[in-house]
């Protein structure tokens, strides 16, 4: 996050129109923005979603209180419009929790404890397991192929560090649902790097 | 006692810095010291966690006008 862009002094001069600060607001957030419409919409259509959002916020930004972070009250804005385009396709995203098998719970016994722990990882060392090429490959694909609503949660909290509260706020989920979204995406991230780590493949 | 299972769920908390009540930080401080595989799932967690890609580029001047060019062709009349 940049400070800068946040500052109160910033914010003003950006509510009074000032065609730069905004420009330099488009500039740093764009690709950030981009990443969270593509959670939940094609290529294409999160590009037009973004510049969508571009849109509304400049004819908005005058109306903006700095109750929230510009970058919160930004990515509301984007995730509204992907909303909006999914919508019009017919689709919706759910937040309510389907009854899902946590992505970890076959590795336990009945009595709770691991019955297959995780496997030790190569942390250190010029070959560690997490910057290998071939398992940023299958990260992609895993990250590619979850639910969109842990999809969004998990790149709103840990890529780009949100807080819990704003999470919740901006997608008006509770927080316990919140939680557990994030926990079955981590979950299944760490399954499949423990999975790559047994076997060397996705 | 604390089964690994529920330490998997708390798990995230612990990394997320999320506040836990004291009764729960004991009980999973307890776990974690006797228990070497949930000390593992915690410590490579969080690494996995560190590791993820950020999207952290910004636009370069060109690309940034042409947004900005949009803007005003859309403006209302």
């Amino acid at each position: 996050m940049d400070p800068a862009l946040e500052s109160p002094q910033f914010i003003e001069r950006l509510r009074q129109g000032d065609q730069a600060a905004f420009g330099q607001v488009v500039k740093v957030h764009h690709n950030m923005l981009l990443a969270t419409a593509r959670t939940l919409l094609s290529a294409a259509d999160a590009e037009e979603a973004v510049q969508d959002a571009w849109i509304a916020a400049h004819r908005a930004i005058a109306k903006f209180e700095g109750r929230s972070l510009l970058r919160t009250w930004l990515t509301r804005i984007v995730i509204n419009q992907a909303r909006m385009m999914l919508r019009k396709g017919g689709r919706e995203i759910q937040f309510n929790l389907i009854d899902e098998r946590a992505p970890l719970d076959h590795r336990f016994r009945d009595d709770g404890h691991w019955d297959h722990p995780p496997q030790h990882w190569d942390l250190n060392g010029p070959d560690a397991l997490l910057t290998r090429d071939e398992l940023r490959h299958c990260m992609e694909k895993t990250l590619g192929k979850m639910p969109d609503n842990q999809r969004l949660v998990l790149e709103l909290r840990d890529l780009q560090g949100m807080d819990f509260d704003g999470i919740c706020n901006m997608l008006d989920v509770s927080a316990s649902n919140v939680r557990v979204l994030l926990h079955r995406a981590r979950a299944r991230l760490f399954e499949l790097v423990d999975h790559f780590q047994e076997t060397g493949e996705c | 006692m604390l089964k690994c299972k529920d330490v998997v769920t708390k798990a995230d908390a612990l990394v997320d810095g999320t506040p836990l009540t004291l009764s729960e930080r004991i009980a999973l401080r307890i776990h974690l010291l006797m228990c070497h595989q949930c000390r593992r799932y915690v410590r490579q967690l969080r690494a996995l966690l560190s590791t993820l890609p950020r999207e952290t580029d910004r636009l370069d001047d060109a690309q940034t006008r042409g947004i900005l060019e949009k803007l005003d062709t859309s403006r209302d009349p």
